[in-house]
């Protein structure tokens, strides 16, 4: 009788030695073994990566000519509307340099652009991480801002060898200085805490009291560039909301995330080429 | 003896010795001792169900601490809502102590270590060694803030102790204002669960520089911050500092701007560090806004035209003597009030004083409204009456009297004349027919012998209306002709300040006795109504067309204002009068006079809606310095802005949010 309880019991005893001895372990150690097991997993999330890369392939190939020549009618569009983007931003960004040399201005900080698949999003974070399939390997550095098409997708928090841990600017653990389009004082943007597959949604604080915002009227958030993380005029969201904080000096609001964060498969790393 | 043997024997090959019964000894002991444990009971009981209020009290006494934050003062606004004072963020890096703990013990550790390593004999104690500690540690987090915001700060160690002592409860502020820029880095590079924190504060904001500087006063450091139904008032309470108004209307309505302030109780460990989330809380609110009557555009208007020299300006609404304008030079700039080496800049330009309240001067041929006023009712003269011959000089009571305006040639002149050319020996005789008396009599019928009332601190009482009873009781002298002469024409004892004389121009123009002034903007203000002057149709047409004949050439004294073009109102008719006072005094070893140069108005004639008084100071001795050419481009500057405001379509209201 005694016996069978010492074995109904062995369970709970090797859990609790395997707390203890973790406890234990100097805290080295333990930043080596995670270490390790990012770098360890880092392949096999880059192969499910692009084994899904793979499936997304072979199911486009089940459409039929006349789908994919639609899709190819609309890329072209798309493509030529985005030529004519670029032509433009070149004219902007020369008028903007010419601007700059007679204001004496200094040059915004430059970056180098690396575009980078999304291998995986963390079930346990949605809201909050992403990894990204580059890492040291394409020289990004902790801190880098992580952009896409829609404004800003966050931070690098983490760089392996493969791979990169992307904080989502959805996530409370990201902070940025934020300005009202067409304004200067720096706003102060958190992400908020966002159910799994909810709406995206971020907090500012800090909004001067002549900023006004509603669901109806809102107020676009864009980066100030005063940070010196984010270059300035990225989109971060939609101020939605932006009541009269308890001191009087100031409103606390939300901002309304783009979505498309939610599905993100490609972004782009700027990294800078003049770290600080 | 054997048995007894025997006995002893058995006893002492057993080592338990067993007795049947009680002793009556012990039961005895057992009473006592039944009674000690009683009497340890019965005090257990106590305490523990009696006495459990005041243990319960003394733990919460001991545990627990408040932390007591000012509420944000009100803002102030100018009558269209433009921002006069309002409060601005300040933003400070903060660190707080309490998460810092074990990084502090360790740090001790390792500098006790290296210090005995040393083999000094003159160690530092261990409070010297916990400071150190304390010491590096926060340092080693500013360094981090130095990084990020480009700074070379270092640690105030006396600071330091000074707040670990007393203020442990709050976070240590580490830099103070910072710029935009150095927040917007802070709040993007500092880590979210960092120690350190960027924290805000409020400083009172003057957006407008030195507009009515002194009007709107300035604010002082309040240690004495109260949190009126928050409880925990036998609690130790750590205070965060509050402004408290101290001059201006920062103090006179201070406690409609003081915000209502907003407090914490936390439960602190043993090292007196609090243990979070807070046991009560409750957020500071921010005072009441107080509009006031003032125009930022008149009261600028007035400020430029005063410039460098020494006076004041003052305009009022006639209706309802709301005042629009309380300028005052020299001045200082309110939002540079904390700059080192102001106060000292203040003091060496004497520009404390408000002299549109506080400047107590001769109000000079201004005053021969009042006069003129006196001699009507009382039928001393009539309107059409030539009571003189103006031939430049006269004789009263054998001392010479000279007439300073139009070179001496006003002849036969009656009172419409003898105000717009401000005839002196016109004045000085009806200064006699009217009695010192029934002059000083007419002034205190308009309050010029009192203090206006307006809502400002510190408003004196140096005016003076001068009549025989006074003279002979203040300098033990009789009261002369030559007194009444110069009293007629506003010099000799009578002193006044801008404001009064402002209040005395609203009274005319609402041909009433009386303008009680008031800083404090109501909407629909209902219009004042107080006693009647008293004179006739006649009577005022005459004094009103001889104040209007003051600004019209060839000889009104304020002429310019209607020759020079870049002083004229246009389409305005005003009513006005100049004044020039002479005061004597000692400037760099030469005594002489020095003038003050006087002009009261109201416009427009038909419909007086603004009046005003204008002193402007003379600063060279021996200087002409007339008010028609001094205090009248001040009126005309104001004035101009008046109509111009009044003339201009209303602005398009924005859209209403709906929200």
């Amino acid at each position: 009788m005694p016996f069978r309880r010492l074995a109904t019991a062995r369970p709970f005893f090797t859990l609790g030695l395997v707390v203890v001895g973790w406890l234990v372990v100097p805290i080295a150690v333990k930043t080596f073994l995670r270490a390790s097991f990012f770098e360890l997993t880092a392949p096999v999330t880059i192969a499910t990566s692009y084994a899904g890369g793979a499936q997304d392939v072979w199911a486009l190939r089940l459409h039929s000519q006349g789908e994919l020549i639609e899709a190819g009618r609309d890329l072209t569009r798309l493509n030529s509307s985005y030529e004519f983007s670029v032509q433009q931003n070149t004219e902007l960004q020369g008028q903007i340099a010419r601007l700059e040399g007679l204001l004496r201005l200094p040059p915004f900080g430059d970056y180098r652009l690396e575009h980078a698949r999304v291998a995986r999003r963390e079930f346990s974070g949605w809201w909050q991480r992403i990894v990204i399939r580059k890492g040291r390997n394409f020289q990004i550095p902790v801190g880098a801002p992580v952009v896409f098409s829609g404004g800003v997708v966050g931070r690098v928090t983490e760089v392996g060898a493969l791979t990169a841990v992307v904080e989502l600017i959805t996530s409370p653990n990201l902070r940025l200085a934020g300005v009202v389009e067409g304004d200067t004082r720096p706003i102060s943007f958190q992400g908020g805490l966002n159910p799994t597959f909810g709406p995206p949604r971020g907090i500012v604080e800090f909004v001067p009291l002549d900023v006004f915002a509603s669901p109806t009227a809102t107020k676009r958030l864009v980066t100030s560039g005063l940070g010196g993380v984010f270059p300035p005029g990225l989109t971060i969201g939609e101020i939605t909301k932006a009541d009269l904080g308890p001191d009087g000096l100031f409103k606390n609001g939300e901002v309304k995330l783009d979505e498309r964060l939610g599905s993100l498969t490609e972004v782009t790393v700027l990294v800078p080429l003049n770290p600080e | 003896m054997a048995t007894d043997d025997v006995n002893l024997a058995e006893r002492s090959g057993s080592l338990v010795e067993s007795h049947k019964g009680y002793d009556p000894r012990i039961i005895f002991f057992y009473f006592v001792l039944a009674a000690l444990l009683l009497t340890l009971a019965g005090g257990l009981a106590y305490q523990q169900l009696f006495k459990t209020g005041d243990y319960h009290e003394r733990e919460r006494l001991q545990n627990q601490r408040r932390v007591l934050v000012p509420g944000p003062r009100g803002n102030v606004y100018d009558r269209h809502g433009q921002l006069l004072v309002g409060n601005r963020p300040r933003f400070t890096v903060t660190l707080y102590l309490d998460e810092l703990r074990s990084e502090i013990y360790s740090e001790y550790l390792r500098s006790r270590k290296a210090y005995r390593a040393t083999g000094d004999k003159d160690l530092p104690t261990d409070t010297q060694l916990r400071q150190i500690a304390r010491v590096i540690v926060v340092q080693r987090y500013l360094d981090q803030v130095n990084r990020i915001t480009r700074r070379a700060e270092r640690i105030d160690g006396k600071d330091l102790e000074s707040h670990f002592l007393s203020r442990r409860l709050l976070p240590y502020s580490l830099i103070a204002d910072l710029a935009p820029e150095e927040y917007a880095r802070l709040i993007e590079r500092l880590p979210i669960r960092s120690p350190l924190q960027v924290y805000t504060t409020s400083a009172r904001y003057y957006p407008n520089g030195s507009a009515a500087a002194h009007t709107l006063g300035y604010v002082g450091t309040n240690s004495n911050v109260s949190a009126e139904d928050f409880p925990g008032e036998d609690l130790k309470t750590t205070t965060m500092r509050g402004t408290i108004g101290e001059a201006g209307l920062e103090k006179q309505f201070d406690p409609l701007l003081q915000g209502e302030a907003g407090g914490t109780i936390y439960r602190v460990d043993k090292d007196g560090y609090k243990v979070n989330p807070p046991l009560e809380k409750r957020l500071p609110v921010q005072g009441q806004n107080l509009t006031t009557s003032l125009d930022l555009a008149l009261q600028r208007a007035a400020e430029e035209a005063i410039g460098d020299q020494t006076g004041a300006a003052v305009a009022l609404d006639v209706a309802t003597g709301e005042v629009l304008v309380l300028a005052s030079k020299p001045d200082y700039n309110l939002a540079e009030f904390r700059k080192p080496g102001t106060i000292a800049d203040i003091e060496a330009r004497h520009a404390w004083n408000n002299l549109a309240v506080n400047g107590f001067w001769p109000p000079g041929s201004s005053f021969k409204i009042l006069t003129s006023i006196a001699g009507l009712r009382r039928g001393s003269f009539a309107p059409d009456e030539a009571i003189t011959t103006c031939t430049g000089t006269t004789r009263i009571a054998g001392h010479p009297f000279f007439c300073s305006n139009g070179l001496g040639h006003h002849g036969d002149v009656l009172l419409r004349d003898a105000i717009a050319q401000s005839c002196d020996i016109y004045f000085n005789y009806a200064g006699i027919l009217i009695t010192a008396e029934a002059m000083a009599a007419e002034a205190r019928r308009f309050h010029l012998d009192r203090r206006t009332g307006i809502e400002l601190p510190g408003e004196n009482n140096r005016m003076l209306i001068p009549d025989p009873e006074w003279k002979k009781r203040v300098k033990s002298e009789a009261w002369f002709p030559g007194d009444s002469a110069l009293m007629a024409m506003g010099q000799g004892f009578v002193v006044v300040s801008p404001l009064q004389m402002a209040c005395f121009a609203a009274s005319v123009a609402r041909n009433e006795v009386f303008t009680q002034p008031t800083l404090v903007h109501q909407e629909n203000r209902p219009p004042q109504h107080t006693e009647a002057i008293g004179l006739t149709t006649a009577q005022r047409a005459a004094l009103i067309e001889g104040m209007e004949g003051c600004l019209l050439p060839p000889k009104g004294t304020a002429r310019n204002l209607t020759m020079v073009e870049s002083l004229r109102v246009p389409g305005i008719r005003i009513a006005g009068k100049t004044g020039t006072a002479q005061k004597t005094v000692t400037k760099d070893g030469k005594t002489g006079t020095i003038n003050y140069a006087w002009f009261i108005c109201f416009a427009p004639v038909e419909n007086p809606q603004i009046a005003m008084a204008v002193a402007i100071e003379g600063d060279t001795i021996g200087e002409e310095f007339g008010g028609g050419f001094h205090a009248g481009p001040v009126a005309s500057a104001v004035l101009k802005k008046y109509f111009a405001q009044k003339n201009r379509p209303a602005p398009l209201l924005p859209p209403v949010r709906m929200n």
